[in-house]
């Protein structure tokens, strides 16, 4: 808490400063060295942007970055998009051997990383002035804040939710989950599945949610607690994470939830991608994708709030799809900052971008944006939880992600049966033992 | 390789005899005026240049691309490095936890090795016995040479991942054909059993490289040494066994090797059909696939280079062996044995 | 010599040394074994091919089919896939990618020939000083998993200003640094009898006139089976073109198709697998000439004896 206060004074300090700075530059007539702050629109300079994505993306950022060039036709921006393990792949090796991008798409779980080892940029001083934090709220800005030092602006948000696809529950003649505990969740995928199996139709309720590390950080977090501190260290025991995978043992054994064999051959889709399942817990921001597998004949979603651990816990959070950050080694550090700005607030980006990145973050961009059905349904979700939403986590801790990816594995195992609840328990621990000692 | 040398110094005997007849024709004509040793050294100095002459670009890209890397490399296997901050010098930690503390390298290894000990003779004799089929008449033979190719020409690209998966799911092209025959296998792609057998098919499929060299060794047999054999009343069987396969020797010995080393390093093929999570259960977690994922989706770069430098031993032990049992095996037709 | 012509030499060694009247009974049991041999090759290359066949029609299926119907028959038919990637991909046509492609290829076959041959004459040919040693160095630069040297050779050409350039690609392979081709071509001049360097050496040759007019002759085959290993190869390389091309307008065909392929969002497999069947057809293309010339080494061997 103590921590946010601080930041804020820093940013109320930085933007008067920069104010005062921009002041100061307009009395002397601009070009002041000291100013830092602010661009100088008829400086020629050439950006590198990185983001990853498919093909449609790419085209959206070409459309942003010409309306960007109408705006700074002396800013030239090389933009390169890869898919997402390749664009980490290059980026892990270009931090290693030097030459990150100017401006990048960058990534929560390895915003701690690339942070503390000092490769990405403190935008602290171009806040307020040349970045506008205006149209931010105050807990999207303080997402992107590591050790102290901003370094990465939230384009847009997700919360985790859960998807059902009601055509096949149509089919089967179950209703959508009207909400409820976890128990009340299993019971009804049961219902799912017993009536899928009468009727002959190739279909589960839904899949293992013990796979997947978020749904017991909610559970955790619904007991008050995060999964890791804001040291790091980790905030659960074992018992925890035994009793969390233990609670689907029988819908593991049943047959309510979809089979680890069927779901490793339509991997890497879904089962619920592939309408094996009818539904789904994820981040909402995963709609379009899903559409997008599940082919025309399907033009809809369901999307309703997780199982309850607690009545009343604020178990959710919104977490950043996705963040732009600049690297500290860019030599134009003004230019890449109103390249971000541009990126993260303008209408023009939104009207460009959609929510093809999440929701956006920004009230600028959201104005700017056409949203479509599933975009406004996903943007009025995020607006129905707003009770159980809580502060989000400290920023995902270095190796999160090899954590929660070896979760995932370990899920896998347990529905294979290759590892007792006691071994996963024993290995996660392992790992993380590994992690943390990095 | 000390047989290596072996070999050539072997060779170099068959030869020193028509040496000789050359300096005793050489002292003849300019009267025998330069001492034999003297002139041995000039002609050993010269061949020293003309070797490393021939070399040099060899030898640019071995100390300048390989030497450096690999030392470094070395070094890292003994410190904790996460790419970003300076490595830091941890002994033999990472050795002790491979070995002792990490159930998922003991079995990255176990199935890396059923991989590399079925599946490359499998791939071979598929190798060889297309080979000497496609030798034996001439009709079509661009055709099914191309044919028989062409899978490898896919490499390792998402659609191989897409290509095979299909072919082994529930229902797939695999599936229903077994069934025809009673055999009820369901899907091999999602159970955990049948994994690894997929991944070696797919290997196996792929066999136009050793296929290729195989042919390209069957081309260089002298004709005459079956007419030989012919005339000594052999059959196609003592052919094959006295002539194909002596002649051959130096390809198979190839063949062999690169596909042992090339098997135990296996990639592409995993990495992309478990979309680099080497699932399922871990079942094509080949030991490269692993050391990748420590190396750069866990950043731990040190084990990964340690995790290497093992894998560069053992598969150097195997490497030496096979060396040193060409010698009663291997026939090379240049080296008088 | 009469082993220029294509009779395979089991066959052809069969009808020499049977002349006279036992010979059309002999004809009559090869042709016979001909078509067994036919139709053992044709039954084994369907089940080969069939894999093939199934990427081919399924550039036919709409994305959404991929992963739900594992048949070879498309369900609904479309030829959408190829209008897609015909427009190519982020305002980069689609024939950039495969000239890129083509040329790092090219350049990778004549490099690796050029420095694989002359580095095998070397370790198979000429008796210096260290060439065991060096040789076994060559062979353990193979046992090395290339991912451990990938970030010390990245900060290298980093050093150099090489990224976003070709040279990364190219560079290594005029320097042999694929020792498999060292080793294949090692390998076959070992297998070539000496006699002939021997007597060309009485006649006063070196090392460079016995390389060029005698050795470079007699391993056809190795540097054939080279350029095409190295051309698919280098076409099809993945990891090299990730690290060193930063520009989309400088990517090769693998990355390219992995493009349309992001799995935080949609991935349009669709699309994926038609560029990848595009992709198969020039190395098809280009491994179907060069085989012919697999074959032709036979004719050089016949004159040798």
């Amino acid at each position: 808490m103590f921590n946010i206060r601080k930041r804020r004074a820093a940013a109320a300090a930085a933007a008067l400063t920069a104010s005062a700075a921009l002041v100061l530059t307009g009395c002397a007539g601009g070009g002041s060295e000291e100013a830092g702050a602010t661009y100088d629109p008829d400086e020629k300079v050439t950006l590198n942007l990185a983001f990853w994505g498919n093909d449609v993306r790419a085209a959206l950022y070409d459309e942003a970055i010409t309306a960007f060039n109408e705006e700074y036709p002396n800013i030239t921006v090389n933009s390169s998009f890869l898919g997402f393990p390749e664009f980490w792949e290059k980026r892990q090796t270009e931090a290693a051997g030097g030459g990150l991008p100017d401006v990048m798409q960058f990534d929560y779980s390895y915003l701690r990383q690339y942070s503390e080892n000092g490769l990405l940029l403190d935008l602290e001083p171009y806040l307020g002035n040349i970045i506008d934090t205006e149209p931010l709220s105050e807990n999207i800005l303080q997402i992107g804040v590591v050790g102290g030092e901003t370094t990465g602006i939230p384009t847009s948000t997700n919360a985790w939710g859960m998807y059902t696809n009601p055509k096949l529950l149509e089919q089967v003649g179950v209703e959508e989950f009207g909400g409820g505990s976890w128990e009340d969740y299993d019971d009804w995928m049961k219902e799912v599945t017993d009536a899928a199996a009468a009727a002959g139709v190739e279909l589960w309720g839904g899949t293992d949610y013990t796979g997947r590390i978020q749904n017991f950080e909610i559970q955790q977090r619904a007991k008050g607690e995060d999964l890791f501190t804001d040291e790091g260290e980790p905030n659960f025991t074992e018992e925890d994470l035994a009793e969390f995978w233990e609670q689907a043992d029988t819908i593991r054994t049943d047959g309510t939830v979809i089979g680890q064999q069927r779901l490793e051959e339509v991997y890497p889709l879904s089962g619920f991608d592939a309408a094996l399942t009818a539904s789904e817990l994820t981040w909402d921001n995963f709609g379009a994708g899903y559409l997008g597998n599940l082919g025309e004949s399907y033009t809809e979603l369901g999307l309703v709030e997780p199982p309850v651990t607690e009545e009343g816990a604020q178990d959710l959070y919104l977490k950043p799809s996705m963040l732009h950050s600049i690297a500290s080694t860019t030599e134009h550090p003004e230019a890449a900052a109103t390249l971000v700005n541009f990126l993260v607030n303008s209408p023009e980006a939104g009207a460009a971008f959609g929510t093809n990145r999440g929701l956006p973050a920004s009230e600028t961009m959201l104005e700017g944006a056409e949203l479509d059905p599933l975009g406004q349904q996903i943007a009025d979700y995020e607006a129905s939880i707003q009770d159980r939403l809580g502060d989000a986590p400290p920023v995902p801790i270095v190796g999160y992600g090899t954590l929660e990816e070896k979760f995932r594995l370990i899920g896998q195992e347990l529905g294979y049966g290759t590892l007792t609840v006691d071994e996963a328990v024993d290995q996660f621990f392992g790992e993380m033992d590994v992690v943390l000692n990095q | 390789m000390s047989t290596e040398t072996e070999s050539i110094v072997t060779a170099e005997a068959g030869s020193r005899s028509m040496r000789r007849g050359m300096r005793e024709l050489r002292r003849a004509e300019g009267g025998g005026k330069v001492p034999a040793s003297a002139g041995r050294r000039a002609h050993g100095r010269r061949e020293t240049l003309a070797g490393y002459g021939f070399l040099v670009p060899w030898l640019i890209g071995f100390l300048g691309l390989t030497v450096g890397p690999m030392i470094y490399s070395l070094y890292l296997a003994f410190t904790r490095y996460n790419l970003f901050t300076e490595p830091e010098w941890v002994g033999f930690d990472n050795f002790v936890r491979m070995f002792t503390d990490d159930p998922n390298y003991m079995q990255s290894v176990q199935i890396t090795l059923v991989y590399v000990l079925v599946g490359t003779p499998i791939k071979l004799a598929a190798a060889l016995g297309i080979a000497l089929l496609l030798n034996y008449r001439n009709k079509g033979s661009g055709f099914f040479r191309s044919s028989f190719y062409a899978p490898s020409l896919i490499g390792a690209s998402v659609s191989v991942a897409i290509v095979w998966r299909a072919m082994f799911s529930t229902n797939g092209p695999v599936d229903s054909s077994l069934s025809l025959f009673g055999i009820e296998l369901g899907g091999w792609v999602g159970n955990v059993a049948l994994v690894l057998p997929m991944m070696i098919l797919l290997a196996v499929w792929q066999f136009g490289a050793p296929m290729v060299i195989f042919l390209a060794g069957l081309k260089q047999v002298p004709a005459e040494l079956y007419e030989a054999a012919e005339v000594d009343g052999a059959g196609p069987m003592r052919k094959f066994w006295s002539v194909t396969i002596p002649m051959l020797s130096p390809v198979i010995f190839f063949n062999l090797l690169l596909e042992t080393i090339n098997a135990f390093q296996v990639f592409a093929s995993a990495f992309i059909i478990s979309n680099g999570s080497g699932g399922p259960a871990g079942m094509t977690n080949f030991y490269t696939v692993y050391l990748y994922k420590r190396g750069f989706a866990d950043l731990q770069m040190g084990y990964a280079a340690a995790m290497a430098w093992v894998l560069v031993i053992v598969v150097a032990i195997i490497a030496f062996i096979l060396f040193k049992t060409q010698k009663s095996w291997v026939h090379y037709a240049g080296e008088n044995r | 010599m009469s082993t220029t012509t294509d009779v395979p030499r089991a066959e052809f060694a069969e009808i020499a040394t049977n002349a006279g009247p036992p010979r059309r009974r002999r004809m009559k049991r090869s042709s016979v074994n001909t078509i067994i041999w036919f139709v053992v090759l044709l039954a084994f290359t369907a089940i080969v091919l069939y894999p093939l066949v199934w990427l081919l029609f399924s550039t036919f299926k709409p994305s959404s089919e991929f992963g739900q119907n594992p048949g070879l028959i498309p369900d609904n038919p479309t030829i959408e896939n190829y209008i897609k990637v015909a427009e190519g991909i982020g305002g980069t046509p689609l024939w950039q990618f495969f000239a890129n492609s083509l040329f790092i290829a090219v350049m990778a076959v004549i490099g690796t020939i050029i420095s694989s041959a002359l580095a095998a004459y070397a370790f198979a040919r000429i008796r210096f000083k260290g060439v065991g040693v060096l040789f076994a160095a060559m062979i353990g630069t193979l046992l090395l998993p290339f991912h451990v040297i990938i970030i010390p050779q990245y900060i290298m050409f980093n050093k150099l200003e090489l990224v976003d350039t070709y040279w990364p690609l190219i560079l290594p392979k005029f320097l042999a640094t694929e020792a498999f081709f060292v080793f294949l071509i090692v390998q076959f001049i070992r297998n070539i009898p000496r006699d002939m360097d021997e007597a060309a050496r009485i006649d006063g040759a070196g090392h460079i006139r016995i390389f060029f007019s005698i050795i470079v002759p007699l391993i056809k085959p190795a540097l054939i089976t080279s350029a095409i290993f190295t051309f698919i190869w280098t076409w099809n390389d993945f990891l090299g073109p990730l690290l060193y091309v930063n520009s989309p307008e400088k990517y090769p065909l693998p990355i390219a198709l992995r493009l349309y392929n992001d799995a935080t969002s949609t991935s349009d497999y669709g699309a994926t697998v038609a560029v990848s069947f595009l992709a198969l057809l020039p190395i098809l293309i280009f491994f179907i000439v060069f085989q012919r010339f697999l074959v032709a080494g036979v004719a050089t061997q016949g004159l040798k004896g």
